[in-house]
């Protein structure tokens, strides 16, 4: 008696599971989408304190309008910023003399300032920030 | 003629187990890992040569409507301060990182005054900046 052979090749995965996968499938992808790693820039700055006049004018000063950049009180090209830093940078030996105090107008948009700021850290400056001192007055 | 009662056995089943533990630890991972601030609109501004933030432990973020927030709650700049110390508390210098989102349009006096605060908080600044494409 001659049988025949069965030839069973496709095996199905059980269907109940088929859920299961899915909803582990979309978890997972979920996860990878939303847990997306920052990156970002570190940015050391120094804790505020008062620093007399007569000291600031011996740091490289910084300043900011909306869309300039002065060093010292010159306007510099965005794209000599870093280069001007350096030669000015060169010329000091001490850590503290590499303290570059930014002075930024109240205008100064974020995307600029970091631009900026980066610069300055690029160049081996230390950022100091010279904010305005906000003073109440009492109206009688 | 005594017949047996008939026990019947409810386990659970141990072919579920593997897919239990997995949901468990997705659940877990997105607990611990998913930062408050997610639903709150803001642009990144953009810079070179960026490094992983690492771990943080606090968050401030100036959105599009110039609201700030510490770890995704509003607060004012005069809290903000205080408020720093004491989510960093006795943390070590190093593991004190406070990740800064500012959108890219905020100005200066708004940003400057909290960027101050952090830093008088003793936190340890990293701007969340995208990365430039020349």
């Amino acid at each position: 008696m001659r049988i025949a052979r069965t030839t069973k090749l496709l095996v199905e995965p059980p269907s109940s599971a088929t859920g299961d996968i899915a909803f582990n499938l979309i978890v997972f992808f979920l996860v990878c989408a939303s847990v997306q790693p920052d990156s970002g820039r570190k940015q050391t700055i120094p804790s505020s304190e008062t620093v007399e006049e007569d000291k600031q004018t011996e740091n490289i000063e910084v300043a900011l309008t909306r869309t300039a950049v002065l060093v010292n009180g010159d306007a510099i090209p965005n794209n000599r910023v870093v280069s001007r830093l350096k030669t000015l940078l060169a010329a000091k030996s001490q850590p503290d003399e590499k303290v570059v105090v930014v002075k930024s107008a109240p205008d100064t948009p974020y995307n600029h300032w970091i631009f900026a700021t980066t610069s300055i850290e690029d160049a081996g400056g230390v950022i100091t920030l010279q904010l305005e001192e906000e003073r109440e007055v009492q109206v009688p | 003629m005594k017949i047996n009662r008939r026990t019947s056995r409810a386990t659970v089943p141990s072919m579920a187990m593997g897919d239990i533990a997995f949901n468990l630890l997705i659940f877990f991972v997105i607990l611990a890992r998913m930062q408050d601030d997610n639903h709150l609109q803001w642009t990144p501004a953009k810079a070179s040569q960026l490094e992983s933030a690492g771990h943080s432990l606090a968050s401030v973020l100036i959105d599009e409507d110039n609201k700030l927030y510490l770890n995704g709650q509003e607060i004012g700049v005069s809290q903000l301060a205080g408020q720093i110390e004491e989510v960093l508390g006795d943390a070590p210098q190093g593991e004190r990182t406070v990740l800064v989102k500012v959108h890219n349009e905020t100005l200066a006096q708004r940003f400057e005054p909290v960027i101050e605060a952090i830093s008088e908080a003793g936190g340890d600044l990293v701007h969340i900046v995208e990365e430039q494409r020349e």
